[in-house]
């Protein structure tokens, strides 16, 4: 019975470094694209006042 | 460093992991684990803590495809200067870190119960560190690095971690280590029976799935950064032109 006790936190351990690892970069990846978009925005709005 | 630019193919819908990818890693996930807890028979000497093997191996096996597709990618850039050789090195080589504590941390999880220690400095598990040692430094230096050396300095370590992989797979066949002896081509003696090495493998090819969706993933991100930086650099460029 203990030795499925260390099974459950060894498993549990790896999917949450992998599961969190992935949470991690997708939310990066979330925040980037939303500054992209931004700074695109914003760059196209100084190309119109400059010309 | 890069030569490309932002462009608008960042900006569409498009996930960086075809859902068809992510079902079918999810399924093999799924059934990795029905095959782990539900089909594959228990060892006789260790009991159920040796399940951890069907996990803690194939994390190993991914982190070492990710160090060469990470150093080959590494080179490519040094040779080609693309960047979407750079980024695909930085995802590879960031997810040998991830693959590499999964390794350590379930291996000393199973030597606690097995051996009565959580950790020993032999060979085996020395050069694992070592592996894991030499990418989180490659992280830091990577951004550490002056942008002109970044390249060759990220190939040289990709080349260090290149070569300790041999001698983590080796160390156990040319030392005595605390580690056991390698199950698969081991020699006279090892081998696995059917139903676990099916369930090896099967793990192998579910994590290296799971690696991959992970890198392309990582992929985009380095290329969201990348385009960051270079639109923030030309806001910056329009403003001094604005000014003069």
């Amino acid at each position: 019975m203990e030795n499925l006790n260390w099974l459950f936190y060894a498993f549990g351990l790896g999917w949450l470094v992998i599961f969190g690892y992935l949470f991690q970069i997708s939310q990066k990846e979330r925040k980037l694209r939303h500054r992209v978009a931004e700074l695109q925005e914003m760059i196209e709005e100084r190309w119109k006042k400059k010309a | 460093m890069g030569n490309e630019t932002a462009d608008s193919t960042l900006l569409d819908n498009r996930p960086a992991v075809p859902p068809w990818m992510v079902g079918l890693t999810a399924a093999m996930m799924l059934v990795q684990l029905y095959l782990i807890f539900m089909w594959v028979s228990t060892e006789a000497t260790m009991g159920i803590i040796q399940r951890i093997f069907y996990f803690h191996v194939p994390a190993a096996v991914a982190s070492f495809v990710a160090t060469f597709v990470g150093g080959i990618a590494a080179i490519l850039y040094l040779v080609k200067r693309d960047s979407k050789w750079d980024d695909l090195s930085l995802a590879a080589n960031e997810t040998v870190v991830v693959f590499e504590i999964v390794n350590i941390c379930m291996g000393s999880i199973w030597a606690k119960r097995v051996w009565g220690i959580w950790w020993t400095w032999d060979a085996k598990l020395t050069s694992a560190f070592l592996l894991l040692f030499i990418y989180a430094a490659y992280l830091v230096i990577r951004r550490a690095a002056p942008v002109e050396a970044r390249a060759t300095v990220c190939a040289v370590i990709c080349i260090l971690g290149m070569a300790d992989v041999p001698l983590i797979y080796m160390s156990n066949r040319i030392f005595r280590t605390q580690h056991p002896s390698p199950v698969i081509g081991g020699g006279e003696g090892s081998g696995l029976a059917g139903d676990m090495a099916t369930t090896l493998f099967f793990g192998m090819a579910t994590m290296v799935m799971v690696w991959w969706c992970m890198v392309l993933v990582r992929r985009r991100v380095a290329r969201l950064e990348r385009a960051a930086e270079d639109l923030t650099r030309r806001a910056h460029e329009l403003d001094d032109l604005r000014r003069d």
